[in-house]
């Protein structure tokens, strides 16, 4: 898989007291505003999860995933990972996990453009 | 030693984009990489890719880069800024006061990080270019559009822009040819990236008979797509196949001779150089005369784009680059 059709992030997978949090790369050659980033799916271990209550976190900050399409002036430094968090969900530290993410991009230069990326990866829980 | 009256060679950290994504470099060694193996010193850097706080650059973001620049001696020479117009997909793009804002927020970070040249897009529609022209010259900073594929001389938009350039008359403004909209022929690398993926050879075959047409771009890559489904071809190979459609275009060469009195800066797109120092695709030697002999005195920057489906070295890619681009110029 190349760089730019990567995007399950390094750092993986973590359970924190508040849920999970999924690591997340960019599939695109520079920062994007998350107006144009949808996250379309998450799936773990074969079943699709909730993501209504989603928060998306980068660079400090986050904010629910409902309200992303609205976030125009808010830009995904591509170098960085993005982080969706998951409130309520647990998964047992060292457990691994089959991880499928749908994660579509819409370079907001190209009229017309969507870009569908789809990346499946077993992950250890940290 | 550089000649001042010949064209300027340099690099753009676009090309190292596997590179950065994979972390293997920051900004500053990215920089030094550059600078150590020659490829400088005239650099363009993508905005959007390589600052944090881009599309407004802070104080302390500038006194660092600039830092860096005296530390290694390159010349920022090109800063590419993006004409994003389709902020929220499937709606309305933003209003004409909020793109014209958004542009001048980037050319006042061009400014500030030192660079004399901003690359500009076609989604800024050429109407709005009288209330961008005399900013720019207050900054002191040359906007250029990137000719890109799958346009060249005699598109629509081409011809909107070279009007507006002609009843604004500003110093401001001019072209940036990027070599994609004049390729001869599909890269081979492009090619076998789609082998790879699991394209057959009849796949192949399908695309190399359909690229060349005439016609719109996204209209052949429909064709493709209707001819290969109907062959029982996956989605998944057609897909792999059909990036040919969306970087390169195969205009004629030639018509760049109608831009070269405008050209500010070049984009030296390429896909890969041979052991014989020729470009699988492009036709540098027909095309850099055009430049070179029409009196061109500004930057050609090496821009390799393999890393969109490959995964070669790109600093052995742009040093092959840079000497095949240098051999041309000193051909007068």
């Amino acid at each position: 898989m190349l760089p730019v059709e990567t995007i399950i992030g390094e750092e993986g997978l973590e359970s924190t007291g508040e849920g999970l949090r999924l690591a997340m790369r960019l599939p695109w050659y520079r920062s994007l505003p998350f107006s144009t980033v949808e996250i379309a799916s998450v799936a773990i271990d074969g079943e699709p999860v909730e993501l209504s209550g989603a928060l998306v976190e980068h660079d400090g900050e986050r904010w629910p995933l409902a309200v992303q399409g609205e976030e125009t002036d808010r830009f995904w430094f591509v170098r960085d990972s993005s982080f969706l968090i998951l409130p309520g969900q647990q998964l047992p530290a060292g457990s691994r996990h089959e991880v499928a993410l749908t994660l579509n991009i819409s370079p907001p230069y190209i009229p017309g453009m969507k870009r569908f990326n789809r990346q499946t990866a077993t992950l250890s829980v940290n | 030693m550089t000649n001042e009256s010949a064209p300027q060679i340099g690099v753009t950290l676009y090309s190292f984009t596997n590179e950065w994504l994979t972390r293997q470099f920051d900004l500053p060694g990215l920089m030094r990489e550059v600078a150590k193996r020659g490829m400088g010193p005239n650099i363009e850097i993508i905005g959007f890719q390589s600052f944090r706080d881009f599309p407004d650059v802070s104080d302390d973001t500038a006194a660092r880069f600039k830092d860096i620049v005296a530390e290694t001696g390159l010349k920022p020479t090109s800063l590419a800024i993006n004409s994003d117009r389709f902020m929220k997909p499937g709606q309305q793009p933003i209003d004409d006061a909020t793109l014209v804002e958004y542009h001048k927020r980037q050319l006042r970070s061009a400014a500030k990080l030192g660079f004399p040249i901003a690359r500009s897009q076609f989604a800024l529609p050429a109407h709005l270019l009288p209330d961008l022209a005399p900013y720019a010259e207050d900054l002191g900073i040359v906007m250029g559009v990137e000719v890109h594929a799958p346009m060249c001389w005699g598109h629509p938009a081409v011809q909107a822009y070279a009007e507006m350039y002609d009843k604004l008359g500003s110093p401001a403004l001019g072209w940036i040819p990027d070599f994609s909209g004049t390729a001869s022929r599909i890269p081979e690398s492009m090619l076998d990236a789609a082998r790879r993926a699991g394209a057959q050879e009849s796949l192949i075959d399908l695309l190399k008979e359909i690229w060349p047409e005439p016609g719109m771009s996204h209209e052949k890559a429909g064709k493709l797509r209707e001819r290969a489904l109907a062959a029982g071809h996956a989605p998944e190979h057609i897909q792999a196949a059909s990036l040919a459609f969306f970087i390169l275009a195969n205009n004629d060469p030639k018509s760049w001779a109608h831009m070269v009195d405008r050209t500010v800066h070049i984009h030296g797109k390429f896909y890969g150089v041979d052991d014989e120092g020729r470009e699988e695709a492009i036709d540098y030697e027909t095309i850099l005369p055009l430049f070179r002999d029409g009196g061109f005195k500004g930057t050609l920057v090496s821009e390799w784009e393999g890393h969109a489906y490959d995964m070669r070295d790109a600093f052995e890619q742009v040093r092959r680059h840079q000497a095949m681009c240098r051999r041309i110029f000193a051909e007068a």
